[in-house]
């Protein structure tokens, strides 16, 4: 099995067929909603929208959206606990799983088994895209519970034929024990925790994690491996190749980095209908090179529909095709940010990214930082934390004089920085919480 | 790789459907058929997703 594609028809379908095949199989899945969810048929009731209305994709642009709020509205009623958005029998739901809660009260995701075969199935397209293979022995560090996350993964690779270790509730250091035990070739876990996992190894345990036999790393949950910098970090400290993914679990795993990491990631097309609309006018954007935040329907998603969902994901369409041949679009960059992250800092639009992109590319600075945003009297300030690497102690003064240069171009904004002891600053295991803004406390 | 022939693949994956869909109908009161054959048919879904959609005369 050499070939290059999980489905080599699909994913190199004209545009113009890709696009009929995204037409057809909306209306599909608007259809089943409508006709199944009592959520859905009021949402487009009151819009004033049957099935046969939707003609075109401007048609689907002007139906309602679903933002995650109005799901925590509905939800924790009968059939319980997922209330009116569940398509199926109650009987028929052989999955939970939850939001994080990150942005407020989870949300609950049933799924039926053939939806949990087409999780599975989008991930085959993912991983045969980054390089697995059946002769991969693919290690996935993560806490197997009621999160998504790389449950996924590891049924995507074992449908692909890879042989999986799940590395469920050991800790780091047992991890990275049982990766060089097993000569694992293959990861997935979130950025911070592979560079927390390197750190571990390197520094407590006295392995050089590139010295272990992973030749790939499948990173999700947090942008880090769209961030240049970041991606670099992890590649050199694992000797390995670090490919973006981004998914979730309302939505499902609509994108991938392909192996020619073309500093961006593919849309699922053939999957996932994805839009994206201006921030400013609400209007969708065709264009390449305008940022603008993703809605995002699933074509094959049974039990609780993912249709027009708000996912608040900030993207922007590249304008160049992949040398790898896929005609599935690809984003630039990745995910660049959240719009709920996107914030004002003395009237300048402030993406946590940014700063990670700067802190990262510094040499002498370690993985981990913490950025504040808060009020001193009527003004903004940003206060960055930063861990200098033992051993280049002697070099902040020129440290610090890069990090500040960087920053203002970056993001045209003055920090007051510090400087601390490594080691001292909060170490992630899942999704890092680096930025806190004080200002809405006051 | 060798040519694809997804109108042979697209028959041979309806009739696999259609034989799936008996079967179920058959085992109702066979939870061993039958839930098996439930999981058979969410891998046919699969199939079809990968071959029968691409079709334009759907």
């Amino acid at each position: 099995m050499t070939g290059r594609y999980w489905n080599p028809i699909l994913e190199t379908l004209p545009r113009e067929e890709l696009r009929a095949l995204q037409l057809r199989k909306f209306k599909r899945i608007f259809k089943w909603a409508y006709e199944n969810s009592k959520f859905h048929r009021a949402l487009y009731d009151q819009a004033g929208v049957v099935p046969e209305d939707i003609r075109s994709f401007e048609d689907i642009h002007a139906l309602p959206k679903v933002e995650k709020s109005m799901m925590r509205d509905i939800q924790r009623k009968n059939p319980f606990p997922y209330g009116d958005a569940l398509c199926v029998p109650l009987e028929e739901v052989t999955e939970f799983r939850q939001t994080s809660g990150t942005t407020g009260q989870p949300v609950y995701q049933p799924d039926t088994w053939q939806d949990w075969e087409w999780w599975a199935e989008s991930w085959c397209f993912i991983l045969w895209a980054q390089g697995y293979r059946p002769t991969d022995r693919v290690f996935i560090p993560f806490g197997y519970n009621v999160f998504v996350a790389f449950w996924a993964g590891h049924y995507g690779a074992e449908k692909l034929g890879c042989e999986v270790v799940p590395g469920g509730v050991l800790d780091t250091k047992a991890r990275i024990l049982k990766i060089q035990e097993l000569k694992a070739t293959a990861m997935m876990a979130t950025p911070t925790y592979v560079l927390g996992m390197a750190d571990t190894a390197r520094n407590k345990m006295g392995i050089d994690p590139a010295s272990l036999s992973i030749n790939k790393l499948t990173c999700a949950g947090e942008p880090g491996a769209g961030i240049p910098t970041t991606k670099k970090r992890i590649e050199e400290a694992w000797g390995a190749k670090v490919f973006d993914h981004a998914g979730a679990t309302e939505i499902g795993a609509w994108s991938f980095e392909c192996e020619d990491q073309p500093h961006g990631m593919h849309v699922n097309e053939g999957l996932f209908l994805v839009e994206i609309e201006d921030l400013e006018t609400g209007k969708i954007i065709e264009e390449p090179g305008r940022r603008g935040k993703m809605i995002i329907t699933a074509l094959d998603r049974q039990a609780q529909p993912c249709v027009r969902f708000d996912s608040k994901d900030i993207i922007e369409w590249d304008p160049d095709p992949c040398s790898c041949g896929r005609t599935f679009r690809l984003i630039k960059g990745g995910v660049v940010g959240r719009s709920d992250d996107i914030t004002k800092v003395k009237g300048v639009l402030l993406a946590p990214s940014a700063i990670e992109e700067v802190v990262r590319g510094i040499r002498g600075l370690g993985d981990e930082f913490e950025v504040v945003v808060d009020k001193v009297g009527d003004v903004d300030c940003i206060a960055l934390k930063v861990e200098l690497v033992p051993g280049t102690e002697s070099l902040r003064e020129e440290i610090e004089g890069q990090l500040v240069d960087q920053l203002r171009n970056k993001t045209n904004l003055r920090y007051n920085l510090s400087f601390h002891e490594y080691e001292t600053l909060p170490r992630y295991e899942v999704k890092a919480k680096r930025f806190k803004d004080l200002r809405k406390a006051h | 790789m060798s040519e694809i022939d997804l109108q042979e693949m697209i028959q041979k994956v309806l009739s696999l459907k259609d034989m799936a869909e008996d079967i179920n109908g058959l085992s109702k009161d066979f939870p061993a058929v039958w839930r098996n054959i439930h999981r058979v048919m969410a891998s046919i879904k699969m199939l079809e997703i990968n071959t029968v959609d691409l079709t334009q005369n759907k």
